[in-house]
């Protein structure tokens, strides 16, 4: 029998590889999810760290059954805290990304890497917005539960545009975050299991997967 | 009985062309550029298999300017899809050893 001119396989390889390299954005860094974690622990301790100054030794348990004028208080001082959160985790996640992305030879800011960083900042735009409601109107337990779930539910949208890793990140912290819903004194652990340990477990894992020689 | 490699289309037959129609399935509208960069092609080189293709019928081709810049956006046609699908479809009988 005559070999086909055309290798089958090679082909039907070449076009997927083609599809998920032009629809999805996988010059997503583990080390980015490795460095946001470290960023979330050293936060949920600086959060720990203040409560406790605040309000002796419940800390957080306190802040839980505190007045309205007692929160309008500590506002400030944690929205500080959670925008220095953010920014660092975005600087560093930013840095590790734009590195691979150049190693790979691929754009950070083209049509996929803008598809994903929407598909992410609609749904944690609301939520944050959301959450800041809750603390004000005083539900300070729903609060952390709120972050994770919206955080989770990003990631799973944002699933579609990049590395399957995220959506099982985005699972686990919907999971955190109901947990968190049932077990309000723990809030803070939580928050540092999910933004904490959670990201570093998933940056491991894909630096692991994807970029370690 | 005809040899199903003779089933393959032949406009699907220059891996550029193979490329161009990927690209297109997995995503709604794509630039010129994004082509480029997707497919790590030359502007002629591309320019050339696309040109085929929308002969073909199987890519749509929308022209619009952003203030000054003209801006091409390619998609690709009901038609193209259908026939990138047959041709898939194909591959995977050939790799089945059918014949």
């Amino acid at each position: 029998m005559m070999k086909p001119a055309v290798d089958p396989l090679a082909q039907l390889t070449e076009i997927r590889a083609i599809m998920e390299r032009s629809s999805r954005f996988i010059s997503l860094s583990g080390l980015s999810g490795v460095g946001a974690g470290v960023v979330a622990l050293a936060g949920a301790g600086a959060g720990h760290w203040f409560l406790r100054h605040e309000y002796g030794d419940r800390g957080y348990l306190r802040l839980l059954e505190s007045t309205e004028q007692e929160r309008t208080l500590v506002l400030p001082y944690l929205m500080a805290l959670a925008a220095a959160m953010i920014g660092a985790a975005l600087a560093v996640a930013i840095f590790f990304t734009l590195r691979r992305a150049r190693r790979t030879g691929t754009g950070l800011w083209n049509t996929l890497g803008r598809r994903l960083a929407m598909s992410l900042a609609i749904p944690l735009v609301a939520g944050g917005l959301f959450c800041l409601a809750l603390f004000v109107r005083g539900a300070v337990s729903l609060v952390i539960p709120g972050m994770l779930l919206f955080y989770g539910l990003a990631l799973l949208n944002a699933s579609k545009y990049t590395l399957d890793e995220i959506r099982w990140l985005g699972l686990t912290q919907i999971a955190l975050g109901l947990a968190a819903m049932l077990l309000p004194g723990a809030g803070l652990l939580f928050f540092a299991l999910g933004f904490g340990l959670g990201h570093i477990g998933y940056g491991l894992l894909m630096y692991n997967r994807y970029e370690r020689k | 009985m005809k040899h199903v490699i003779h089933t393959l289309n032949k406009a699907f037959d220059h891996r550029v062309r193979l490329g161009v129609m990927a690209v297109l399935m997995a995503n709604d509208a794509v630039s010129f550029n994004e082509l480029k960069e997707a497919l790590d092609l030359t502007d002629g080189n591309l320019a050339s298999h696309v040109a085929a293709l929308e002969k073909a019928g199987y890519v749509q081709v929308s022209k619009q300017f952003v203030g000054k810049k003209p801006n091409t956006t390619y998609t690709a046609s009901t038609e193209g899809k259908g026939a990138f699908q047959d041709h898939l479809a194909a591959l995977e009988k050939l790799l089945r050893g059918g014949s």
